[in-house]
């Protein structure tokens, strides 16, 4: 086991070094600059005194090394350029706390939500309260969250003016952005719990428990269940890393101070230290994310462990 | 000497109608409890470091929390006048070319005098070359020394900015310049304070921790992306005409929860865009709407370097055929409106408070001369030898969004020049960085971009064509263009000046025709009724903040 986790943490950082050198020099061919982005020509000098100030007057090479150096030894993903003053490390982690509150709480409700749903689903296959459970999933699925969010924000704030419109720090800032977050991960849940117990309880040992007697709410509970969940586990992986990185949607419809704002700013802004940076983030987070499923299956499921001895 | 007279005249003017400037700040006072008004920005300020800051949104914030030289306010009719803030008076010398500026009492929130060096080192920052600043070309041509410093080629300390004493600051400029004061109220100008800086370092501006303001209100809270709370400042010079106690400016860029948040109260004012919205604010009773033009322009530029644009005729003829009145019934839903010159409409030239109003509206003139663009394209086409059938040019309009909205206003011209011209014109998406490149290299017939004014003078925009500005690069020289700007830029003579500024334009639009302005942009406000004392023009509402809204109870 300790082998297979240092083996894949190598692995990790590969993909990380590799992630950062394309992003690196992809993002630098994108034409323009983060001055260009202001919109206007601003006279020579401006612009060159403005290069010289955040290094952009050097060799992309150089600049590369600078960039690593600074990560490797201090940790640091350097200054924003669009925001001057603030440490992109600074942005990730507050910011990524604001996502992760209302992502976190988003897939806690969904997860809950989504696999009842998809239990109910399940045990009454074919009739109506299947029916109605998918129903529910193909609109959290084909519903996009910037009509979803708009319709709640309007009939909560407007109409019946329960919740705050926008805004956050207080509890009830949390409900609609949360609502809205969790739509697709139950959604999601619903169906992929449905079809895996479907497929489980097509299962020979489901019939050879329930031919020795074993009664039908405890086939479920100790049988199909367990079996169900286990492939729900590998989607779980990107979910978890994506809660840190919000949703540039609903932060900007519900004016929370997340980070998938700075996902597509930075960007359409040049902010090339800032698009690195929450690349960097997003790339690191999805890979440990995967290792401790990966661990975390293996500790769950028997049949994962006799492979890896294999 | 009359122009002298003139300007002290304008002075003592200021200082008289600043005592009842936008309604005077009603009861003020603030009080026991305080009132607190709700209004919003639309983005994220960049930094709230005066020499950094190159965004509307910071704008909007420093100019309630800084104190300028000089604030542009409403007198009773709602001219603008300019208005002693941190200097309680201020002379230029014969020629306008030095500025003696006397500052009056005022502390900073820690308690610090302000002093005339604050002021010198805000204008050493700008033009620093360490700082970097995006926004130094507003001084670097004006103060003295300013291109060399800017260069790194002299210190900071030769530059034109002097303290004479605690109290007074005397800045130099490279010549005469008419139009200096508008720049005093500009954000090129403001007090910084060095200790502070210098403490904190690159980080100075990028939160409010450890600021400090000499404005009528201080930063108190600043969470990124979400919202700037400021509270009234004790230490204010003029605190006693402050009424508000917080001002809450939630940070909010989705459209529609602006909207919602105004429809139910959670926002006291609020910027319409939309026809639908603002038919809907208007049927609420205890609202008040005021429209006023943004000096910002829309229009189309022509590269007359070009094969068919270098023809004056085609330029026109394509400036003819679209009807401003129907792009702005078409597409804006009369939100904006139509452009028929280059400076837009409220931009004050000296005295003169609005130059559109004396000044004849050279597309107007082309308009009349010229019934039918079509037969203007013909003769155009013939003197370039181009046959006479327009169906036969080639012609690409480049543009640098890639928006929905932009590719509608793109099919919309489409439309207008087969109809008009009998032409069918090819359309260019690109993104804004792209675009730029194209445009700066002359690969392009016919751009589309926005440029809204730098300072209040018919100079920030007139000063943008002379050969070599570069600014919206057209490939377009014209020498008595060129000598026109020159001399009014040392005109000390407001009348003198205007008339320099109306030759220049019509030959830009009217005779060489190199722009084709469109629209000129429009703020839709609505507020509450209980919320006073907004300032109802663009000028003063960037100027002099919120200084003087009061809340109704």
């Amino acid at each position: 086991m300790l082998k297979f986790v240092l083996k894949r943490v190598v692995y990790m950082l590969v993909t990380l070094l590799i992630i950062i050198t394309v992003t690196f020099f992809m993002m630098h061919s994108i034409p323009g600059d983060p001055l260009a982005s202001m919109a206007r020509n601003l006279p020579e000098q401006t612009r060159q005194n403005y290069y010289a100030k955040y290094g952009l007057d050097k060799p992309k090479g150089e600049q590369y090394l600078i960039f690593m150096k600074n990560l490797i030894t201090k940790g640091d993903l350097g200054e924003s350029i669009r925001y001057p003053g603030r440490r992109v490390t600074d942005t990730l982690m507050t910011n990524s706390v604001v996502s992760g509150t209302t992502g976190g709480l988003a897939l806690i409700l969904g997860i809950i939500i989504g696999v009842t749903l998809g239990i109910v689903a399940a045990l009454n296959k074919n009739r109506w309260p299947d029916y109605v459970v998918m129903i529910i999933a193909i609109m959290g699925i084909t519903v996009p969250v910037f009509v979803l969010g708009a319709l709640l924000q309007y009939f909560f704030t407007v109409q019946l003016r329960v919740l705050p419109t926008t805004g956050w720090g207080r509890l009830e800032n949390l409900v609609l952005p949360v609502i809205v977050l969790s739509f697709n991960t139950i959604a999601t849940y619903a169906r992929y719990v449905k079809s895996n117990m479907l497929e489980v309880m097509n299962q020979d040992y489901i019939l050879t428990a329930e031919a020795k007697g074993v009664t039908p709410i405890n086939v479920i509970k100790s049988h199909v269940l367990r079996n169900a969940f286990l492939p729900c586990i590998t989607i779980l992986g990107g979910q978890i890393a994506s809660i840190f990185t919000g949703s540039f949607i609903v932060e900007k419809i519900f004016g929370i101070p997340g980070l998938g704002f700075y996902y597509i700013s930075s960007i359409n802004d040049r902010d090339y230290t800032m698009i690195i940076g929450t690349t960097v983030f997003f790339g690191a987070l999805f890979v440990v994310a995967q290792l401790v499923i990966d661990v975390v299956y293996g500790i769950l499921d028997p049949r994962m462990r006799i492979k890896a001895k294999d | 000497m009359k122009t002298k007279r003139m300007l002290c005249l304008l002075v003592s003017l200021t200082l008289i109608a600043g005592l009842t400037a936008c309604g005077g700040g009603g009861g003020g006072g603030g009080g026991a409890g305080g009132a607190t008004f709700t209004s919003f920005i639309q983005d994220e300020p960049s930094t709230l470091d005066a020499s950094k800051c190159n965004d509307l949104y910071g704008d909007a914030i420093l100019v309630n929390v800084l104190e300028p030289l000089v604030r542009l306010e409403e007198d009773a009719n709602g001219n603008n006048v300019a208005v002693g803030a941190g200097a309680e008076s201020w002379e230029p010398n014969a020629d306008g070319s030095v500025w003696t500026f006397h500052l009056r009492d005022n502390k900073w929130s820690d308690g610090q005098p302000v002093t005339a060096e604050q002021y010198v080192y805000g204008i050493q920052r700008l033009l620093d070359p360490q700082v970097g600043s995006p926004t130094s070309f507003l001084l670097v041509d004006c103060v003295k020394n300013g291109n060399a410093v800017n260069k790194g080629e002299m210190a900071v300390s030769e530059l034109g900015a002097k303290a004479i004493d605690e109290k007074t600051l005397e800045v130099t400029l490279e010549g005469p310049t008419p139009y200096f004061l508008a720049l005093t109220y500009s954000k090129a100008m403001y007090p910084v304070r060095q200790d502070v800086v210098e403490a904190q370092g690159d980080t100075y501006g990028a939160n409010a921790e450890g600021m400090v303001f000499n404005g009528p209100f201080t930063v108190t809270s600043w969470v990124h992306n979400s919202e700037i709370i400021l509270t009234k400042n004790e230490n204010y010079w003029d605190k006693d005409n402050v009424a508000l106690q917080t001002v809450d400016f939630k940070i909010l860029t989705d459209e529609n929860a602006r909207y919602n948040s105004f429809e139910n109260g959670s926002l006291e004012t609020v910027n319409v865009g939309q026809p639908e919205w603002i038919d809907r604010f208007n049927q609420k009773n205890d609202v008040t709407f005021t429209q006023y033009v943004v000096p910002a322009i829309r229009f189309q530029l022509y590269n007359t370097q070009d094969a068919i644009f270098q023809n004056e005729k085609i330029r026109k003829a394509f400036t003819l055929a679209i009807d401003r009145d129907d792009v702005v019934e078409t597409i804006y839903h009369g939100t904006m409106i139509g452009a028929y010159g280059w400076v837009p409409q409220g931009v004050a030239s000296g005295s003169i408070s609005d130059y559109t109003a004396g000044a004849p509206e050279p597309l107007k003139d082309l308009i009349s001369e010229n019934g039918d663009p079509k037969a203007l394209l013909l003769e155009g086409m013939a003197e370039l030898g181009l046959g006479s059938d327009p169906s036969a040019l080639d012609i690409t309009f480049t543009f640098g969004a890639t928006t929905q909205w932009i590719r509608n206003y793109g099919e919309y011209l489409q439309q207008v020049y087969k109809n008009v011209l009998g032409l069918q014109i090819d359309l260019e998406f690109n993104e804004w960085g792209t675009y730029q490149s194209k445009i700066n290299s002359g690969d392009y017939q016919v751009g589309y971009m926005t440029w809204s004014i730098d300072y209040n003078d018919p100079m920030g925009m007139l000063s943008l064509m002379v050969t070599g500005a570069g600014a919206i690069p057209t490939g377009w020289s014209n020498a008595e263009y060129d000598a026109l700007i020159a001399q009014a830029s040392t005109e000390m003579d407001d009348a003198k000046r205007q008339e320099l500024y109306q030759k220049a334009e019509y030959i830009l639009i009217h005779d060489d025709g190199v722009l084709c302005p469109i629209v000129n942009e429009m703020v839709n406000r609505f507020n509450y009724n209980k919320i006073q004392g907004m300032c109802t023009n663009y000028f003063s509402t960037n100027s002099s903040g919120l200084k003087h809204v009061s809340i109704a109870e």
